[in-house]
């Protein structure tokens, strides 16, 4: 990993439920099935439903970046009393111009991947469209962490 | 809702408990207790998929029966466009609406009309629509329960434009009561049916108070007499010269038999068709997580290839096909439907849904978070002791509803054959009488 501890929650969080999830890079195969399941598990939680849409967009997003473009990583969800958090850290290229790389249509996608339906340049600007929590770290040859959130009524 | 609002039941008489139909079931919503299948009332969609499962004809449809002809006065059959296709490709639909009038009806209507007309009003207002992305289609009414219990955020994605078999069965009340001088109960209108979908909506229906049908008739059922009414060639007597519309079928109908044939009809190609239960629900999942959405209109069915395979036809589905093909070659296209006309009907609500399509959510799951997540470590400890062979001997259909029928008190751990074995293993043989 990319020697980020991980994440500790803030003096009285209380984090009730916490899974980990790994991501390989170039597994189009399982494209979006990291996702899916966060998904079950967010349903058998009873996340209102709006939280879980938000939250399912993002994962989709982040998990296809690491597909895309890192080597591996391992996305972390963890459920709080009234938010749901996400912590993806990969090991990878890392992102260069972190701004660029936030703004929508910025993509480094190849041609081929775009006509495959990826790479519109969206997926960052979504998931931080989708999250009441968002940020992103990155370190270029060690690799990128993702940290979002979306909170609910608890 | 009670049982009997559905249209599947079992029948005590055949059943032999051997859980086909639970492991079939798309949503979990058959069990079998007591040497018995049983129907969870609240989670069964009535797509049928037990009765194409089950072996010994004990899940049954619930449809209208010969008695139910004989509370009205004057009685129209309204065939499905699938009843269209179980003849073969010699027999044309004329042929078959004559024929239904020699099998207790007193007359016909062909709905390939309303089916374009309703086409071209999903086509008016997409266009004037302004998401959420997609719209989907509520032509298949086990998808719209589907929708109701499993992916209620997206009953917002819904068409909200009534189906044409409950439309033309309003517009030919209406008919047929003022060129009669009928009452309106004096009416019976059926409908004749692929699916036990369909009859549950005739029964319990949604978007709507009442249906305009007064029943429907399984094609299984109406298969056999109708075959041998073939022959009989001239219409009976007491059809009606306005209810001879049989020139009205054309292709742009035929074609709703089968999945891509309600977009086919349509000018908006931005659109997709999905069917089987288990793809739905795949593409549903991927809705709700936001794909699609560069896409205008989803045709869904539960049924493999739509209405051609519901659970009450009689042909082959892929014979079903090219009959529908080879027969749509011989129709007309489609009947003489105008964009303007479709724009003032909508304007004035004609296809507008009566009642709003509400969410229908099963709660299995503790509302309170903590006793939520504490509910989900319990299954997964649970599921941690069964075998996972999801062999089915408990009744229920897998491993992972077993153990949630044991956290719900519905069933025991031990309704499970490798847990009882495994008991038995563990208690000392001297103890052994003891045990219950
Ligand atoms: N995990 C990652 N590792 C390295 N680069 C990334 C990662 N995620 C995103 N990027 C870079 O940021 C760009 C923008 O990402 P995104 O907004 O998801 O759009 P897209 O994936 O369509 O290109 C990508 O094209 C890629 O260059
Ligand atoms: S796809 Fe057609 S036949 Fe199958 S359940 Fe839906 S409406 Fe009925
Ligand atoms: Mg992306």
């Amino acid at each position: 990993m990319n020697g980020d501890a991980p994440p500790l929650p803030a003096p009285g969080e209380e984090v009730l439920y916490s899974e980990s999830f790994p991501i390989r890079g170039n597994d189009f195969e399982h494209g979006g099935s990291v996702a899916a399941r966060v998904k079950v598990i967010l349903k058998q939680l009873g996340i209102p439903s709006d939280s879980i849409r938000h939250l399912s967009i993002s994962n989709f997003e982040a998990e296809m970046n690491v597909i895309m473009y890192a080597d591996e990583a391992t996305l972390e969800l963890q459920v709080l009393s009234g938010e749901v958090r996400v912590i993806l850290a990969d090991r990878g290229p890392g992102i260069v111009d972190l701004d660029l790389a936030m703004q929508e249509g910025y993509s480094t996608a190849t041609p081929e991947m775009r006509q495959r339906g990826f790479g519109a340049g969206l997926g960052l600007p979504n998931i931080k469209r989708n999250s009441d929590v968002f940020s992103i770290t990155s370190t270029v040859g060690v690799g990128t962490t993702l940290r979002y959130a979306v909170q609910f009524e608890a | 809702m009670a049982e009997r609002e559905h249209s599947i039941y079992f029948d005590p008489g055949k059943c032999i408990a051997c859980v086909a139909c639970a492991q079939a079931c798309p949503t979990h919503a058959v069990r079998v207790r007591e040497g018995m299948a049983r129907l969870k009332p609240e989670l069964c969609i009535d797509c049928g998929a037990c009765i194409d499962a089950c072996r010994y004809d004990a899940a049954r449809a619930r449809t209208s029966t010969p008695a139910d002809l004989r509370r009205f006065k004057y009685t129209v059959a309204i065939p499905s466009m699938t009843f269209y296709a179980q003849f073969g490709r010699e027999v044309m639909p004329e042929q078959i609406l004559h024929a239904l009038t020699h099998v207790g009806f007193d007359a016909f209507y062909d709905m390939s009309w309303m089916v374009e007309m309703v086409a071209g009003a999903t086509d008016a207002w997409i266009s004037e629509c302004r998401g959420p992305w997609p719209r989907i289609s509520v032509t298949c009414p086990a998808i719209v329960r589907l929708i109701q219990i499993r992916y209620p955020d997206l009953l917002d994605h819904l068409v909200p434009i009534e189906t044409p078999r409950e439309l033309a069965a309003k517009l030919l009340r209406r008919k047929l009561v003022a060129e009669l001088r009928l009452q309106p109960e004096e009416v019976g209108i059926f409908f004749v049916t692929q699916c036990t979908a369909i009859m549950n909506s005739i029964l319990a229906p949604v978007g709507l108070d009442q249906s305009y049908l007064d029943g429907a008739f399984g094609i299984n059922e109406l298969y056999g007499p109708v075959l041998k009414a073939l022959s009989h060639g001239e219409p009976a007597e007491r059809e009606l010269g306005a209810l001879a519309a049989s020139e009205s079928v054309s292709r742009a109908g035929l074609m709703w038999a089968m999945s891509g044939g309600e977009i086919s009809g349509m000018r908006n190609a931005n659109t997709m068709t999905v069917s089987g239960v288990r793809e739905v629900m795949g593409t549903f999942d991927r809705i709700e997580s936001g794909k699609y959405r560069n896409v205008d209109f989803i045709e869904a069915y539960v049924c493999p290839g739509g209405c051609v395979s519901g659970c009450l036809v009689i042909e082959e589905r892929y014979i079903a096909q090219r009959t529908v093909q080879q027969i749509g070659r011989r129709l007309r296209g489609q009947n003489s439907v105008k964009e303007e006309k479709i724009r003032g009907l909508l304007r004035d609500h004609f296809f507008a849904m009566e009642d709003e399509i509400k969410a229908r959510p099963v709660h299995a799951i503790p509302r309170d978070l903590r006793q939520a997540i504490a509910w989900k470590r319990e299954r997964s400890a649970l599921l941690d002791r069964l075998p996972r062979k999801d062999c089915g001997a408990c009744g229920a259909p897998d491993c992972g509803t077993h153990a949630e029928d044991c956290l719900s008190g519905e069933s025991s751990e031990d309704g499970c054959v490798f847990v009882r074995i495994a008991n038995l293993e563990k208690t000392p043989a001297e103890t052994r009488g003891n045990e219950r």
